[in-house]
Formats: structure tokens, C-alpha cells, sequence
């Protein structure tokens, strides 16, 4: 096959991958810089996100017209899910989280711990067999198929949704008044507190965001791939890479970062061909040299601010 | 070292420490007795007393890096598995780069495979803030655990290594032990034997192995962690910029208690290699790192005594559920429905959820971290007098003075 | 006996001769670590969750039929017990179950397991060196040939590599590309069918177990040029990747393995997706009146017919009880004496358990009977390997449909 032809294969199928992990890595970014500590449950909290999508998509059911080969149900299963994924985050916080005065470590090491009860309660009741959403597959888009393109309908409902979600926290961020104090808090807390901004709020807000995106995240990769109880956790290191590429506390870093690491790693195979003999299998790892790389030379990331001591 | 009795020892003690030794005593007690009447096997028992064993070693390295350092290493499934793989590709029937060599083979290339990696994970990560460094050790296990994956022609990917011998199959006596030893049948309840054969006499083996390694270092870094580098490192651990300013290399210093830690994490996958007999990538899965780390908190940071109690309850963890798939589980389902249904008329079932063992422990481990991070984030056996040399504890009062000193010089007295 | 409190070697409890030979396993008082005296335990490693979880379901089913039977009549008023633990269907979870069946509740015989990677290392790991007799039920890598203490009840897949590779070029395709699952079953299969394989093999690669997506693999498959393309792999992996082809709009003729087909990848690939595959898998006796019989069973209860693997699950049971029945005591080293040849050609062939046990219930010795079973004759050869036929399916209308026979 022509290089140009896999190349624009994987960068189809790159960028449709890249649009779940910016998801993710939104959220991560969000809740690292306002509730200050990186929250290792993220990736099953995406997990959550699509296992709430399909429950709830068994209930509303596949009727309605089709948007893209969608069901309007699944729409309205979606909606469903990033709710109930932001629920579960604010009572996560609420019981476990806020209770805690241990400082970033412990939260982090707190939030493993949590990690593997959201895991547990959906193996519980799923098992750890895989399972897909009971949408008809697709054939690949025509016209697109000759230049080596093959992606779906499906795939490019996932784009645009992605799209949709992260311009909406965009003008969020930018134009609302929840937005302003939530900029205001990730650059300087004491200073935001100071002038009157209820942290606390921003706090809840930031959590219901960031678990909402991951949720909306978790429920797309369950329809480009398929769902399993480990799915999440198999993506977190991916996002930890994204954020930490793009930079901590910086959304569009974010958005950035998840882009590029993204299509590094759909972008693999495309290494064998040029005689690189780094095969497929280890796109992941690949992001993950990347990111230790990123924290050795430039600890900020892109667009992040410069790391202080310690 | 003074004399003490064992009645001084136990109201030394705090009250931890006695919680604690209650525990243990009990549980040994019961294990003990469940063997005695036939119902545990004692093969079986001390497999898992072998894999417990396993998890406090693991435990103790994990201690010299964050209990003494404060490194916050989430690569330690990577050091167990390249000590299992090093112990495995030199004595493995299928290995595909060696097999069949003596165990000691194995085991100098377990360790010096942990130490070559902790070297190559050390160098860029160990001058990274904490978070940093733990989600960068987690990224380098998990590189670590791909190749290993993948490189089929040097490791056997996802097959696993099998066939692996004892580790004392080539020795002259020890390996001649099981076999020259005779079945024993003890019967306690008549009706209930308890039958040593070969396979206990083997595990025995195995056992005694662990308890080496578990003893050497146990000791190693108990004197490591007492002397003038353990203090450096403790300095490191609560402030590192003072450690700086004071003139050391906190880098340097760093390594070492990180290749200190990896070498003994390797040590126990070397044991595991020769107690399970099959080696595979899954030994490497991010959740052994957890359990670890779970061990380690229970015990308490920086204590040693901790991380071998930790290493016990862990492993209850990992294996109960393979016996208990209820909650409540039945035997208790059992006693609280009798009780209950002596009041006459009233017949209760208690409702159950059965579940598999997967989501249990997972379940189980998930709490057991939530709950010591909210209750008791200092963990069960906080390292308190380990860090004193026992001289320096007097244990005799001091002699109070009648007066104090402006007393003794004015004559007045003190409010 | 031995009175309360004492401590005796039990060398003394080994029946005739008082033989030094001090490692056997349960003892003869039927009194193992469970099961009350009133029960024979055999232990069973099956694959109740994880990629083979298919088979697990498939043998569990056949286990049930196979109780059944045996319980019906008993082994010497004793009742069959089978303690059954899970694979999770990899190397790791099998020695962690073959380790508490025959450490814990100390087993002597032990049916398992599913992936022949799984059987290998229970065999190299737990069971070389007990006396302990494993009987593989569903496990057809080539390897386990290579250990004739090592029994399995399906036959080994190098039969199988030999038809397919007979069946690609009958069809007319002289290049193929093959993709196979990296344990031992897909290497071992694989490298038989490159083996047997006339043509050119364009493409060759294993993939890994449990991924969520295969479509870089697959993408390299269709670059191959090659129109035959060959999956051994696991359902649940290949589920997915019809999946990615599907998606991909990746067209070509399918051959698959035994391992390929089930529910499980008929109900979790679109409809069409693999019409025209062909599968080779090994064939029950579909014209003996015990698996006609069998079948009928199996319908009545699970509402649809039996694959040859439960039939297989059948007669491991069945074998188990049988040399129970006709062992001088239950133990490891008595019973694989006698497991051979209680279904070996001498004897009088009977077909059902009843049969074979009035035969040695009457003083009869393992060689007066020949046991066929309900997947076959068995008669295990001195590799430990079974006799057996083969099938080869289609896919038609996104169901399997026999299409023909060959000898294995």
C-alpha cells in the first residue's frame, strides 16, 4: 500500500481517536489545576461514562431517525450518561475527597482507591467480557474509500461531537461568568479567593465538567471500539501523557495535547513502513517515552506554566 | 540490651503495636488450628504463607523508597516481573534465550536486570516533582511490560515461561530434602488427617528460601535505614531542599535507595519464580504495583515491621476471594441466620451478593485505600522507636530533680 | 488404625507391599480436603470467563450430562464430584487453580484446560512430578504431543492445519495472509499450516489477546494483496476484528480455526459480515446412536445442538469415572495406570457408562472394555493424543452450516 495512502488511513482514524482523548485530557487538565491534584480515576470515570450510556441506552432504545447512522436514543442515552458520570464525580467528592486533608499526594493515592470501585461495581454487574452498543455497524464512507480513507458515519458523529462539547466549554471558559472564575482560580487561587470567587463552587463546577467530558469520552470510544471494564484505566496513561504534553492548568494545552499524542499513537504503524522497526503494538509505550521525555525537558509542557519547586 | 520480660514488652507496646500482635496471634492461631483438624491443607497454607512472604518483601523494598526517601514509585510491578523473568529465562523449559542453568543463574540475573532498569528509570525520573514522578514511573513499568510482551523471540510473550524448577534442585542435600523425607500422617480428630507428603516437604523448601530473603533484607535495611545515609535519606524525605542546602547530592542518594528498593523487589520475584513455576506478562499487570502500595500504607510508612504486616493482609486480600464469593459470606450468612431463627416463627434469610472473585478484590483494595487515607493515613505500625537505636532508650526514669535549677540558686519558686 | 494424637508415617497406609513409594496423593479413605467420604473429588480447570469463555460454557454443559450419567449409578455407591475452578482462560489463572485443586483439595485427577498454553503450564508447572493424571478437554496446540503423560480427549490441531491448508488451495487461492492469536495454540497451528501449505504466504503476524481494536493489523493484512485470509485466533478477538474489517470495508474469503467459532462471534458481528468463512473443527460421530442420543439431550435442555467440544467435556467426566471404577485405589499413580485403557481398542466396545460399568463391575478389568465416546473412539495413542475426524463449516446467513467431513 502507498505511504500516502496508510498515512491518510491513520490520520483519519488518528484524528477520531485524538477527539475521545481530548476529552479526557480536558477534564484531567480542569481537575488537576483547580482541585489540585492528578486524579488517577479519571480514565475509569470514563469507563463509568460509557457503561452509563449503554444502560441507559437499553432503556430509551433505538427509535427515532438517524443522525449519522446514530439513533436519536443514543443522543439522548449520551446526555444521560455524562450526567450520571457527573453525579457520580460530585458524590466521589463529596464523600471521599473533601473529607481528606492529606495534600496532593494523598489525593492521589486516594484516588486509586477509587479507581478500583468503579471498576468493581461495573465488573459486578458486567463481567469482564467486552460488549458493544447495539447500533448496526457501517460500512466505511464511499467516495472517501479511494484515497485510503475508511472511516464511518459513526466516526464522524464522534468528531462532531467532540467538537461540539469542547467549543461549548469554550465559550464557557471565555464568555460566562462561571468560565471567568474558573480561569481566575486555575491561575491563582489565593488571589481568586481573595476577590470573592466561591471556590468552592468552582471547585463542584470543575469536577461536574471535567467528569461530564470524560463521560462523554468514554461513551465514544465504547462505540469506536467496544466496552470493557478495563477500558478506561488501558487509557488513562495516554491522557496523563496528553496533559502533560499539553501543559497542567491549561485547557488549550489540553485540547493540544490530546490532539498530538493522539495521532502519535494511531500514527505508529506508519513507522515499519518507513523502516523504523517500532511496530504497532507499541504505540502506547511510544506516548509514554513522549511524556517522560516532555517532563524532562520541558516540565511545562506547551502551554503550561512554568513548574515552581517542588 | 537490657532484659526484658515479656510482660514489660507487651505494655511497651502502644496499643497499635498490641491491636496489631492480637491480630497477627489470632489469625495465626486460627490458621493453625484450621490445619491441625484437617480442614486447611498445609501444602496449601504454606503456598500461601510463600506468596504473603512475597508481598512483605516487595513491601520492604517499596519502603526504602518511599518510606525513606518519599519516592513515589509506581514501577514496582516492573522490578518483580524482571527479577520472575530473570530468574525464569535462565532455568525455564522454554525459555528462548537459555534454560535449564542452576537457579543462582537466574538469580544474579534478576538482580542485576532490576538494577540495570532502575538505573534507566532513575535517571529521568528521579528529579521530577512527586506527581511527576509517579505517573512517570507508571508510563516506564508499563514500557518495560510491553516489551516484554512483545518481544517473543527473547521472552516468550504472552505464553510465559514454564517448567521451572525449585530453586534448590541443583544443591546436594536440599534437593534430595523432599523426597528423603517421610510422609507423616498426624491425626489429631480422629477422622481428619493432616498428611506432610512431598509436596509440603517441597514447599517447606520454598518457605524456608523466602524467609532468606525476607531475613537479609529485613536486616539490610534496618541497619541501612538506622545509619548516617538513612538519615539523609529521611532528610530528603521531609525536606529536600534543606537535605540540599545541608551539601548532599539528593540525586545521588535518591538512586541508590531506588536501586536499593528495586533490588529487593526483584528478590521476591526471583521467589515467586521458583514457588509458582510459571513466569507470565500478566506478573507485570499495574495492579501488583497497587498492592504494594496498598501493603505499604497499611503498615506504614518507613516501618519495616509495617510492610511485612502489610504484606499478609494484602495477600488475604488477593486469595480469600477465591474462597469467599458472598458477601456476607456463608459460614457468617450461617451463624446469623441460626441466631436470628431461634426467635420461633421467624424464619430469615439473609440475602447475599454473590460475587466473583475479579470485582471482590478489586473491590476490597479500592476500600482498604479509600479507608487508611481517611482513618488512618499513617498507616497501622507508624515507624516510631525502629529509628532509635535501642541504647539510647533509657529504661529507667531518669532521677527528677527535688528543685528546679532557679529554685535551687534563688529559693524562689515557679508559678 | 491410628489411634487419636498420634503421628504416623504414611508409608505404612500404602496397601500391598508396603512400598517406599511415599508420593501418591489423596488418601485411600476417600477423605480428602473436601467432599465427606461418601464422594469421589476430581478437580476440573476450565475457561468460565475470559476469551475462551465460549468453551468454558460449551464443557460446563457437557460436564452437567455427564454427572448425570455417572450419579445415575455411582462408582461404588460413591457419588462423582467435580470441583471446578477458573482459568480466567490464561497461563496465570490456570497454575493458580491447578495449584489449589491439587494442593489444597488434593485431587488426583484433574480435567483441564481449555488453551493449550493453559494445559502447558499446568502440566509443566503443577502437575510433572505429582502423580496427578491431566486430561485436557478442549486443548488441540500441537505440543501437548510432545508429553505422552499429558491426555487429551480432542485431537491435536495439526489434523486440522493440514485440512485448511487443503481446503485454501482446493479453493483456488495460491497466496493467503494469516493473522494468529501469540500463545501456543495459534504459533503451533500456524506453523503446521505454513507447514502443509503449497502456496505463498503473503502476509504472517500474531496479535495479541483482549485489544479493543485490531485495526492496524488488519490494515496491513489488506495490504497484502492477499484474498484468503486466514484468523486462529480466540472469539471474542475475532469478533472485533471482523468488526474493524467491517468498518473498514475490508473484503476477503475467511478461514478460520476451531477456536473462531461461536456465539460469541455471531452475536457480536453484523449480519453478512462472514458469510462464506469456512472453519475446520473436529467432528463428533454424528452417526452413532450414543451422540445422536446425546444431542437429543443436550437440545431438550439448552434448546439448541451440541458442538463437539461438550461431547468432548462428555467423555472426560466419563473416562474419569471409569478409571475410578476400575483402579485398585483412588489415587494418582492407580489411576493413570488404568485410564488408557479403559477406552483402548481391546475389550468389548460399549457405548455408554452404564454399559462399561455392569462390564467391570463384574470383575472386569479396564482391557474388557472399550469405551467409544460420545465425540469419538478416544483410544489415546502413546502421545496421549485421541483418534478423531474433522468437520469444516460455512457460514451461511451468518449461521454455521456443516458442509463436509474429512479424516483426521
Amino acid at each position: 500500500m502507498a505511504v500516502t495512502e496508510q498515512f491518510l488511513e491513520l490520520a483519519a482514524n488518528g484524528l477520531v481517536y485524538s477527539s475521545i482523548i481530548i476529552l479526557g485530557s480536558i477534564g484531567l487538565s480542569l481537575i488537576y489545576s483547580i482541585a489540585g491534584f492528578a486524579n488517577f480515576a479519571h480514565g475509569d470515570t470514563m469507563t463509568v461514562g460509557a457503561y452509563a450510556t449503554l444502560i441507559a441506552f437499553g432503556a430509551v432504545g433505538g427509535a427515532g431517525f438517524s443522525i449519522l447512522g446514530l439513533p436519536l436514543g443514543f443522543f439522548v442515552a449520551l446526555v444521560i450518561g455524562i450526567v450520571v458520570t457527573a453525579a457520580v464525580a460530585l458524590v466521589t467528592e463529596r464523600l471521599v475527597y473533601k473529607p481528606l486533608d492529606i495534600g496532593s499526594i494523598g489525593l492521589l493515592i486516594t484516588s486509586i482507591g477509587v479507581a478500583f470501585i468503579y471498576r468493581a461495581l461495573i465488573q459486578v454487574q458486567f463481567s469482564s467480557d467486552s460488549r458493544r452498543f447495539d447500533i448496526d455497524r457501517l460500512r466505511p464512507i464511499e467516495p472517501l474509500v479511494e484515497y485510503g480513507i475508511r472511516i464511518t458515519k459513526h466516526d464522524i458523529a464522534i468528531v462532531i461531537s467532540a467538537v461540539t462539547l469542547v467549543v461549548g466549554l469554550h465559550v464557557l471558559l471565555q464568555h460566562t461568568d462561571l468560565g471567568r472564575k474558573m480561569r481566575a482560580t486555575a491561575d491563582n487561587p489565593d488571589l481568586a479567593r481573595a476577590s470573592g470567587i466561591r471556590i468552592r463552587r468552582v471547585e463542584l463546577w470543575t469536577w461536574v465538567l471535567g467528569a461530564g467530558l470524560a463521560g462523554a469520552g468514554g461513551a465514544f470510544l465504547g462505540l469506536f471500539n467496544l466496552l470493557a471494564p478495563r477500558m478506561g484505566f488501558s487509557e488513562l496513561l495516554v491522557i496523563f501523557a496528553a496533559v502533560i504534553l499539553g501543559g497542567i492548568g491549561s485547557v488549550y494545552g489540553a485540547m493540544l495535547g490530546g490532539l498530538l499524542i493522539g495521532m502519535i499513537v494511531s500514527m505508529t504503524p506508519l513507522l515499519s513502513t518507513v523502516g523504523i522497526p517500532i511496530g504497532g503494538e507499541y504505540a502506547a509505550a511510544l506516548a509514554f517515552i513522549v511524556m517522560v521525555l516532555v517532563l524532562l525537558v520541558r516540565p511545562e509542557g506547551i502551554a503550561g506554566e512554568p513548574v515552581g519547586g517542588g | 540490651m537490657s532484659q526484658v520480660n515479656a510482660r514489660e514488652y507487651w505494655t511497651d507496646m502502644n496499643r497499635a503495636e498490641q491491636g496489631v500482635a492480637t491480630f497477627m496471634a489470632v489469625t495465626i492461631g486460627g490458621l493453625l488450628v484450621a490445619m491441625l483438624a484437617g480442614g486447611l491443607d498445609p501444602t496449601y497454607f504454606l503456598f500461601l504463607f510463600g506468596l504473603g512472604g512475597m508481598f512483605a518483601l516487595m513491601s520492604l523494598g517499596l519502603n526504602a523508597q518511599w518510606g525513606f526517601t518519599g519516592l513515589i514509585n509506581f514501577s514496582v510491578a516492573a522490578f518483580f516481573g524482571l527479577g520472575a523473568y530473570g530468574a525464569a529465562l535462565m532455568t525455564a523449559t522454554n525459555s528462548p534465550v537459555a534454560g535449564g542453568f542452576d537457579p543462582i543463574f537466574g538469580l544474579v540475573l534478576g538482580l542485576v536486570l532490576a538494577a540495570v532498569f532502575a538505573v534507566a528509570i532513575g535517571i529521568p525520573t528521579l528529579r521530577l516533582r512527586a506527581d511527576y514522578l509517579a505517573i512517570a514511573t507508571l508510563g516506564l513499568a508499563e514500557v518495560i511490560r510491553t516489551v516484554i510482551l512483545n518481544e517473543r523471540d527473547l521472552t516468550a510473550g504472552s505464553q510465559g515461561l514454564r517448567g521451572i524448577p525449585g530453586f534448590f534442585e541443583n544443591w546436594p542435600v536440599l534437593s534430595t530434602f523432599p523426597e528423603a523425607m517421610p510422609g507423616l500422617r498426624i491425626e489429631i480428630i480422629p477422622g481428619q488427617p493432616v498428611v506432610l507428603e512431598l509436596s509440603f516437604w517441597e514447599q517447606l523448601l520454598n518457605v524456608s528460601l523466602l524467609l532468606v530473603f525476607l531475613g537479609v533484607s529485613f536486616f539490610v535495611l534496618r541497619r541501612a535505614h538506622r545509619s548516617p545515609w538513612g538519615r539523609v535519606l529521611r532528610t530528603i524525605r521531609s525536606d529536600e531542599d534543606l537535605a540540599k542546602t545541608l551539601g548532599k547530592n539528593t540525586y545521588w542518594y535518591k538512586m541508590q535507595a531506588f536501586v536499593l528498593g528495586s533490588l529487593v523487589m526483584a528478590l521476591a520475584g526471583v521467589f515467586f519464580a521458583h514457588l509458582n513455576l510459571f513466569v507470565d506478562p500478566s506478573n507485570l499487570d499495574p495492579i501488583t504495583t497497587f498492592y504494594v502500595w496498598v501493603a505499604v500504607m497499611l503498615g506504614g510508612a518507613g516501618s519495616n515491621r509495617g510492610a511485612l504486616f502489610g504484606g499478609f493482609v494484602v495477600v488475604a486480600i488477593r486469595e480469600g476471594p477465591r474462597f469467599i464469593n458472598e458477601l456476607p459470606p456463608a459460614p457468617v450468612r450461617n451463624v446469623l441466620e441460626g441466631i436470628i431463627n431461634v426467635i420461633p416463627s421467624v424464619t430469615v434469610e439473609i440475602p447475599s451478593i454473590v460475587l466473583d472473585a475479579g470485582p471482590l478484590r478489586l473491590l476490597l483494595i479500592g476500600l482498604t485505600i479509600i479507608l487508611v487515607m481517611r482513618y488512618r493515613p499513617q498507616g497501622v505500625l507508624p515507624p516510631q522507636r525502629e529509628l532509635i537505636w535501642p541504647d539510647a532508650i533509657d529504661d529507667d526514669e531518669k532521677a527528677r530533680p527535688e528543685m528546679g535549677v532557679r529554685e535551687a540558686k534563688t529559693g524562689e519558686i515557679d508559678d | 488404625m491410628l489411634a487419636a494424637g498420634c503421628v504416623g508415617t504414611t508409608d505404612e497406609d500404602n496397601g500391598d507391599g508396603g512400598s517406599a513409594d511415599d508420593d501418591g496423593s489423596a488418601d485411600d479413605d476417600g477423605s480428602s480436603g473436601d467432599g465427606g467420604g461418601d464422594q469421589y473429588s476430581i478437580g476440573m480447570v476450565d475457561s468460565l470467563t475470559g476469551s475462551l469463555a465460549d468453551f468454558g460454557e460449551r464443557n460446563q454443559r457437557g460436564v452437567e450430562l455427564a454427572l448425570e450419567d455417572v450419579n445415575a449409578i455411582g462408582i461404588d455407591d460413591r457419588e462423582l464430584d467435580i470441583i471446578v475452578e477458573d482459568s480466567e482462560g490464561n497461563g496465570q489463572g490456570g497454575v493458580a487453580a491447578a495449584q489449589k485443586l491439587v494442593n489444597q483439595n488434593n485431587v488426583p485427577f484433574l480435567i483441564g484446560a481449555v488453551g493449550s498454553g493453559v494445559s502447558l503450564s499446568i502440566y509443566e508447572s503443577v502437575i510433572q512430578g505429582t502423580d496427578v493424571v491431566q486430561l485436557s478437554q478442549n486443548s488441540t496446540g500441537l505440543a501437548l504431543s510432545e508429553f505422552p503423560d499429558l491426555l487429551r480427549m480432542s485431537p491435536s490441531g495439526q489434523s486440522q492445519s493440514a485440512a485448511l491448508a487443503d481446503i485454501v488451495t482446493e479453493d483456488g487461492y495460491d497466496e493467503v495472509a494469516i493473522t494468529y492469536i501469540n500463545d501456543e495454540f495459534g504459533e503451533s497451528l500456524t506453523d503446521a499450516f505454513t507447514g502443509f501449505y503449497d502456496g505463498e504466504v503473503a502476509f504472517e503476524r500474531a496479535h495479541d489477546g483482549e485489544q479493543a481494536s485490531y485495526s492496524g493489523l488488519l490494515s496491513d493484512m489488506n495490504g497484502s494483496g492477499a484474498d484468503a485470509w486466514l484468523f486462529i485466533t480466540y472469539q471474542e478477538e475475532f469478533a472485533t476484528q471482523v468488526n474493524n474489517m467491517f468498518e473498514s470495508g475490508y473484503e476477503a474469503q475467511l478461514y478460520g480455526a476451531d477456536s473462531n467459532r461461536g456465539n460469541t462471534v455471531i452475536s457480536n458481528t453484523p449480519e453478512g459480515s462472514i458469510n462464506g468463512m469456512k472453519v475446520v473443527e473436529p467432528s463428533a460421530p454424528v452417526e452413532q446412536d450414543s451422540f445422536q442420543e446425546f444431542s437429543s439431550r443436550f437440545e431438550e435442555e439448552h434448546g439448541e445442538e451440541p458442538t463437539v467440544w461438550s461431547a468432548f467435556a462428555y467423555d472426560c467426566v466419563i473416562t474419569a469415572a471409569l478409571s475410578i471404577k476400575a483402579a485398585d485405589e483412588f489415587t494418582g499413580s492407580a489411576l493413570s495406570e488404568v485410564v488408557r485403557d479403559v477406552t483402548r481398542p481391546e475389550g468389548e466396545e460399549v457405548f455408554s457408562y452404564e454399559a462399561a460399568y455392569e462390564i467391570l463391575d463384574n470383575d472386569g478389568t479396564p482391557s474388557d472394555i472399550d469405551y467409544q465416546g460420545v465425540s469419538g473412539p478416544i483410544d489415546f495413542n502413546e502421545d496421549g493424543d485421541p483418534v478423531g475426524t474433522l468437520q469444516v463449516l460455512e457460514v451461511q446467513n451468518h449461521e454455521y452450516v456443516p458442509i463436509e467431513f474429512r479424516e483426521g
